[in-house]
């Protein structure tokens, strides 16, 4: 099992990600909170942000992130996404107030974009780093 | 022979769901259908009819799909070892068999 080096990583690739990195994550926030104006919503745009751990993965495949931490923070999410609708919605609060439709709407959609982000994350750290952390990229 | 049951088993149901589905199709008026387009903008104040229907129409859909990730999550995070993990296990049986005397062979074998 070879001793990762962050610098030793191609060069390429870490310049490339670095340029994306910010963009991806504009990009999956973008696609959460248009999610009911256009295609989109909080599963794709999850799935967009869960590219960037990919992204992270392929420069620096180290295992600094304790991924219980972020299992933990998705269950956060997920009850949110359990309780807002039982409070908001199915208590007729939405239906009597339609200013707040479009308020719930994008909450719902970044509750779950957060949460299918962070799932997904968890997911892919996990099975990235089964065998230990000796898979490298160089080009 | 295993292989060619199964496929003819995948071909059966195959032809029985298609066949009896298009033996006993019924015209349903699609009346959900022409609600869901003609109400949604005003029902939910939502420009995107997809957007409508996972969050108002159907939020109990979206609720235990979440929930289905939660679950896969937990069984990755249950069955899956970590790196960690597997090392402190691999040195805990190389400490036992380093005790033992006769079981290091097989674990050679099995971590290269």
């Amino acid at each position: 099992m070879p001793d990762i080096v962050p610098g030793e990583e191609s060069i390429i690739l870490q310049m490339i990600v670095a340029l994306l990195y910010p963009f991806m994550l504009l990009f999956g926030f973008y696609v959460i909170i248009n999610g009911h104006y256009t295609p989109g919503g909080g599963f794709q745009g999850g799935s967009v942000l869960a590219s960037l751990f990919v992204a992270r993965y392929v420069i620096y495949p180290v295992e600094d992130t304790d991924s219980e931490v972020l299992h933990a923070i998705q269950r956060v999410f997920l009850s949110l996404i359990l309780v807002a609708p039982m409070v908001l919605l199915f208590t007729g609060i939405v239906t009597r107030n339609p200013e707040l439709r479009t308020l719930y709407l994008t909450t719902m959609d970044i509750l779950i974009g957060v949460q299918v982000g962070l799932g997904l994350g968890v997911a892919i750290l996990r099975f990235a780093f089964f065998e230990g952390v000796g898979k490298t990229w160089h080009l | 022979m295993r292989y060619i049951a199964s496929a003819l088993l995948v071909l059966l149901v195959f032809v029985m769901v298609t066949g009896i589905t298009a033996s006993n199709r019924v015209e349903l008026d699609p009346m959900m259908y022409d609600y869901m387009v003609r109400h949604f903008q005003e029902d939910t104040h939502s420009k995107n009819a997809v957007a409508a229907i996972l969050l108002n129409y159907r939020m109990y859909d979206t609720m235990f799909e979440a929930l289905i990730l939660l679950t896969a999550i937990i069984g990755m995070t249950q069955f899956l070892p970590r790196a960690a993990d597997i090392e402190a296990g691999r040195q805990a049986h190389a400490r036992a068999s380093a005790d033992g005397g006769d079981e290091e062979s097989e674990t050679e074998d099995d971590h290269a």
